[in-house]
């Protein structure tokens, strides 16, 4: 492709419908991309076992604005989720994730579109829909009042399960979680990192059919990442399936079998890191000057599909 | 048996307050009662002593009875209003509980309610605690412990709204200091917990009136001095009851959901 992108870096509004239509011809000479792609209409007539565990059919949130008028921070965003698939929603911030995940949670209703969980739409039926949600959010909401422990386990009584059962998950889950010894602790004694643990750890301890995860590995070191990766991928071995929001795209590129790329609200591609890659770099090789006078070549990866799609000025010249 | 969803809901997030409060029961001990018992003292037995004897509504009256039952509306505004206001402002603003169990299958709705029925039951509580002690010093008949439960019960509620209402409109924690200095403290000056507000005059009495405490202050009296029943103390009770708990819901689901 040619080096166009760079002449329109000043201005945001040409270089978006740039964008949309390299995407939209991306799409066309990848058809196979779309069949995973749901045509609205087709929700009515699903019954709620075939439903996948998260539907999401073009979802609009528009905000009021202090000043007044209005702000879409989403529009038309449409998606699926399938048992035992984890799918990442990525873009830079303000794109709107967090929006999107409130509104899958029920907790902002969508200006336009719906959300179903388990077929279940969240905002008439939120207790049933909820019943299979887990959620992490992307903020610290853990409750300061309890200890680690018994913050799993009372979380666990929101979801009506029996006090045995919570504890014997919160007990495995605190072990997974390398969070055993501080059991016991208070939440104020734990550091950042182990705070988004138990954040994560609470999030499935009601053994959810859909986890929604805003950006679970913020703050947190490799090795906690790394116990986080197996853990999920334990869980989707069991049919869960995930929700990702995150900013670390070699983890998204490792995790997600399909994400999003998200920029201002919309959906700029859906796929596969692999097929996005190959749909929208074109070289086999990038050369990156990483340090005055040091070159690194490697292989193009999802970061420069990401900063490409969402117009980073910081991204990688020449793709 | 299996209670109905939102009553579980609500009962669930009840709980969780209830499991906080056993935790430091002393701390809760201490904020909750030192403060009535001080003002018993000081007014009850300090004022009290050169007070004597009022009358009130054409009747006698000791003024030691009289600030008894005054600190029994007392105690339910200030402990209806401040868990409200900056509890409530606490676990909505820093600690997120309010966000963190609305998206369980507990809804904001039954989490706001679990909440204000928590304030309500700890003003409540207290205020029937400073019942026990003007029955101890037979300032009131047993009974009336009962008898004044309805009310103690609503006017928490209802002050408890005021909180949350406040809690939910402040911007920051400092902001709480507007109703608190522009409703609170005027209604505990000027609503008849010191003194029988128709020794002020008239006008004063009138916007005594249009303020909930007043009332509070009226149908105490009546259900434990035996003081003449002011029938219109209730509809003003039931429409500053009805109004607060509707806009602190309202204004915590404006805050909240955008």
């Amino acid at each position: 492709m040619p080096r166009r992108g760079t002449s329109h870096r000043t201005g945001a509004a040409p270089r978006g419908s740039a964008i949309a239509e390299r995407v939209r011809a991306s799409r066309n000479s990848n058809a196979a991309g779309l069949t995973k792609r749901t045509d609205p209409a087709d929700i009515g007539a699903m019954s709620d076992a075939a439903s996948p565990p998260l539907r999401v059919t073009s979802l609009s949130k528009r905000y009021r604005l202090e000043k007044g008028g209005e702000f879409e921070a989403v529009t038309g965003v449409t998606f699926d989720v399938a048992a035992k698939e984890c799918f990442g929603l990525l873009g830079p911030n303000g794109a709107g994730k967090s929006t999107i995940i409130q509104c899958i949670c029920g907790f902002y209703p969508p200006s336009a579109g719906h959300v179903l969980i388990g077929g279940t739409d969240v905002r008439t039926q939120p207790k049933r829909a909820r019943q299979i949600l887990g959620v992490c959010n992307q903020e610290d909401t853990l409750d300061s009042d309890f200890k680690v422990r018994d913050q799993l386990i009372r979380h666990a009584t929101y979801f009506r399960i029996d006090l045995r059962t919570a504890k014997e998950r919160a007990d495995r889950l605190l072990e997974r979680f390398g969070l055993a010894d501080k059991a016991d602790q208070p939440i104020e004694s734990l550091s950042g990192g182990l705070r988004r643990r138990l954040q994560v750890a609470r999030a499935l301890i009601s053994e959810p059919r859909v986890a929604v995860l805003d950006e679970p590995t913020t703050g947190l070191d490799p090795d906690a990442r790394r116990v986080l990766w197996e853990v999920l991928s334990e869980a989707r071995r069991n049919g869960m399936a995930i929700l990702l929001s995150t900013h670390y795209m070699d983890e998204a590129e490792r995790l997600c079998d399909r994400v999003a790329i998200l920029h201002k609200g919309r959906i700029l591609d859906i796929d596969s890191p692999q097929a996005l890659i190959k749909n929208h770099i074109a070289r086999a090789e990038i050369e990156e000057e990483v340090r005055p006078g040091v070159i690194w070549k490697r292989q193009p990866n999802l970061e420069d599909v990401y900063l490409k799609l969402t117009g980073s000025r910081l991204g990688v010249e020449g793709l | 048996m299996r209670l109905p969803d939102w009553a579980w809901g609500v009962s669930r997030v009840w709980l969780r307050y209830y499991d906080v409060f056993t935790k430091s029961i002393v701390f809760y001990a201490v904020t909750t009662f030192v403060q009535p018992v001080l003002y018993l003292l000081a007014f009850g037995v300090g004022v009290g002593s050169l007070v004597g004897t009022l009358t009130v509504s054409g009747m006698p009256v000791t003024y030691r009875a009289f600030i008894f039952s005054g600190v029994i509306s007392q105690t339910v505004l200030f402990s209806g209003f401040f868990e409200g206001a900056f509890g409530g402002f606490v676990r909505m603003y820093y600690q997120r509980i309010f966000q963190a169990i609305a998206i369980t299958p507990i809804t904001l709705s039954e989490v706001l309610w679990g909440e204000l029925l928590w304030d309500t039951t700890k003003a409540t509580v207290a205020a029937e605690a400073v019942a026990l002690i003007g029955v101890m010093t037979g300032d009131f008949a047993p009974l009336s412990l009962l008898t004044v439960l309805p009310v103690c019960f609503l006017s928490s509620l209802l002050f408890s709204g005021m909180g949350l209402a406040s809690a939910a409109f402040a911007r920051d924690i400092d902001q709480i200091s507007y109703p608190q200095y522009l409703l609170v403290f005027p209604m505990f000056l000027f609503c008849g917990v010191f003194y029988p507000i128709e020794k002020m005059p008239y006008a004063l009495q009138l916007i005594a009136w249009t303020l909930p405490l007043t009332s509070v202050n009226s149908l105490v009296r009546t259900l434990t001095l035996g003081l003449p029943f002011q029938f219109w103390a209730v509809p003003i009770l039931f429409a500053w009851l009805t109004l607060l708990v509707a806009l602190s819901r309202r204004a915590m689901f404006r805050r909240l959901v955008k």
